[in-house]
């Protein structure tokens, strides 16, 4: 804790898309280079990706995977309708929204719609990229009755408004609470409650 | 019912918690209650919120397991395992074997002292003062045991990535069966005196259901689904670690009521302590820790794994910048999205039996507000 202390404010947060800094930037970070992992889908991750593909067509913006999790990217506004087929597809059927979560790229906010299928024992990933000034999005509160806490959680750390949830008050934070904890913006340590 | 009908009854909404000894922890719950009769239930929770997400991302991987420890601090081993299993696909790591048997034999006896937990608390909920002394008797026995190889009774930071922290110590063998055999008959001694007690089915039959296709949608995971009938078992589906190689059985459940919820879990111990048997003996010498030496920077990637918790389904997503420390971590709490269905199960039950259902999803506060 205390070295974390000691370090933190020195260090710029990192994004890990802007790895080539401008010649006289900050000095090159020590230690070794930045390995990039390769995402390689195996035979059941493929035949999900086939599935997810044919299913979300005309949305997909990029995709890619790891495992036997495949993801695709759509455009915010064609979230609800790219998830309601996941859902709704005889051979996909991603009945069960397993989890729903932000992270805060600085330049963007990305949301990852991370979506079961109980009976075929499926995976997938829908990934949507939010500008950070006024992130918003459609709710997907009436297709998963489990995402309505998702949201409000996303939406108390990331300040993430998401358009027709019914109730945005906040629930791991007390009323009142200003600011959002999860951005990288918002400081761990310097943070004064009382 | 008919006078009800005739008069114009109105609202009141009640307050419990979030210091009630049946809520387990801190969390409060606003029923709107008509009469007897729960309308509706709103439940407030973040009393614990300790930023564990956040924290993580300004820890070292390895550090990061101890946070692990703190969110359900009952099942401590089994976090443990979920975060490893999360930095080692990103890291590529294979684990030796005899590390996977110790991981799998710990956290099945974790998810033991876990159930006696439940069981012994579910009864206090419900009024009954012995099976606790029962739950808690052979709980401590576990609990004797972990120490013996973890040196901690709770935050154990044992499961370490790319194996265990070292191997257990040489008769750990010999005293993991007498504990087993001790456990063995102490849930049975709790079987006999609750399961089909007249009270106690009274109490539970019935009450706090929950259909298969809401459960669901709730995301409702673990014990409390499959006691609503779906036969979904990570360690079954999607297997992880050596569960390949054992022989074990899913509890179902048929009707999706408190009782289901309370006999899938009993059931499970039982299922448990089969598992942790065969560890012990398919067990063989070897290394406990990967030969791999740079196991500090994983490359830049994401992943997500999910492992079965005694709650549910735990899933951990990891975004990694390539740098020693994790970019992003985000917990699946499984106790968290239970939660979720506490609303559907609690409409239209009388107030004495709202204690009975939240005790039944059996939530750990840490956990669910991280």
């Amino acid at each position: 804790m205390v070295r974390a202390m000691a370090e933190t404010p020195e260090t710029p947060p990192e994004t890990p898309d802007a790895e080539q800094p401008k010649a006289d930037a900050a000095p090159a970070r020590r230690g070794p280079p930045i390995e990039v992992a390769e995402e390689v889908l195996d035979e059941r991750g493929e035949e999900t990706a086939a599935l997810l593909k044919r299913v979300v067509a005309t949305y997909v913006l990029d995709s890619g995977g790891r495992g036997d999790i495949p993801w695709v990217r759509v455009a915010p506004e064609n979230l609800v309708e790219s998830a309601r087929r996941c859902r709704d597809d005889g051979q996909l059927g991603m009945d069960l929204l397993h989890c729903l979560l932000a992270v805060d790229y600085v330049e963007r906010i990305e949301l990852d719609y991370i979506l079961f299928s109980l009976k075929g024992d499926r995976k997938a990933i829908l990934k949507v990229d939010l500008p950070p000034e006024e992130p918003a999005i459609e709710t997907v509160g009436g297709l998963w009755e489990a995402a309505n806490w998702y949201e409000r959680e996303t939406h108390d750390l990331f300040g993430v408004v998401f358009t027709g949830n019914p109730d945005l008050s906040p629930l791991l934070l007390y009323e009142g609470f200003e600011g959002h904890p999860g951005l990288k913006s918002f400081p761990l340590h310097d943070y004064e409650e009382w | 019912m008919t006078t009800e009908a005739q008069h114009d009854t109105v609202d009141m909404m009640l307050n419990m918690g979030p210091q009630h000894p049946a809520t387990h922890g801190v969390f409060r719950m606003v029923l709107t209650i008509d009469g007897e009769r729960v309308i509706d239930v709103t439940p407030h929770i973040g009393y614990l919120h300790r930023g564990s997400e956040k924290l993580c991302e300004h820890e070292s991987y390895g550090q990061v397991v101890t946070l692990f420890d703190r969110l359900d601090y009952v099942a401590n081993l089994n976090n443990e395992l979920a975060f490893c299993r999360a930095a080692e696909r990103l890291m590529d790591i294979e684990v030796p074997e005899r590390a996977q048997y110790i991981r799998v034999a710990l956290c099945e006896l974790n998810r033991l002292a876990s159930h006696l937990l439940f069981l012994g608390t579910y009864a206090i909920d419900l009024g009954a003062m012995t099976p606790i002394m029962y739950g808690f008797r052979e709980r401590e026995r576990i609990q004797n045991l972990f120490e013996s190889v973890t040196g901690a009774r709770m935050m154990h930071n044992y499961i370490r990535i790319g194996g265990v922290k070292e191997d257990v110590p040489p008769d750990f063998v010999p005293r993991a069966r007498a504990v087993l055999k001790d456990v063995r008959k102490g849930v049975d001694e709790i079987d006999r005196l609750l399961t089909f007690n007249e009270v106690f089915l009274a109490r539970t039959k019935g009450v706090g259901v929950i259909d298969a296709a809401t459960a669901v949608s709730c995301g409702l995971t673990g014990p409390s689904l499959r006691a609503s009938g779906v036969a979904y078992d990570v360690r079954k589906d999607d297997p992880y670690e050596i569960y390949p190689y054992l022989g074990f059985e899913v509890p179902v459940g048929h009707d999706g009521d408190c009782w289901d919820r309370y006999y899938v879990r009993l059931l499970e111990c039982h299922q448990s302590i089969h598992m942790v048997t065969q560890c012990l003996d398919q067990m063989e010498p070897g290394p406990t820790m990967t030969q791999r030496r740079r196991i500090a920077r994983p490359p830049k990637g994401e992943v997500y794994v999910h492992c079965e918790n005694p709650r549910g389904d735990i899933g951990v997503f990891v975004v990694s910048d390539g740098t020693d420390k994790p970019y992003r971590v985000k917990v699946r709490p499984p106790s968290f999205c239970n939660l979720v269905a506490l609303r559907p199960m609690m409409r239209g039950a009388y107030i004495a039996d709202a204690v009975a259902i939240l005790g039944s999803i059996d939530i750990v506060l840490g956990e669910v507000d991280r």
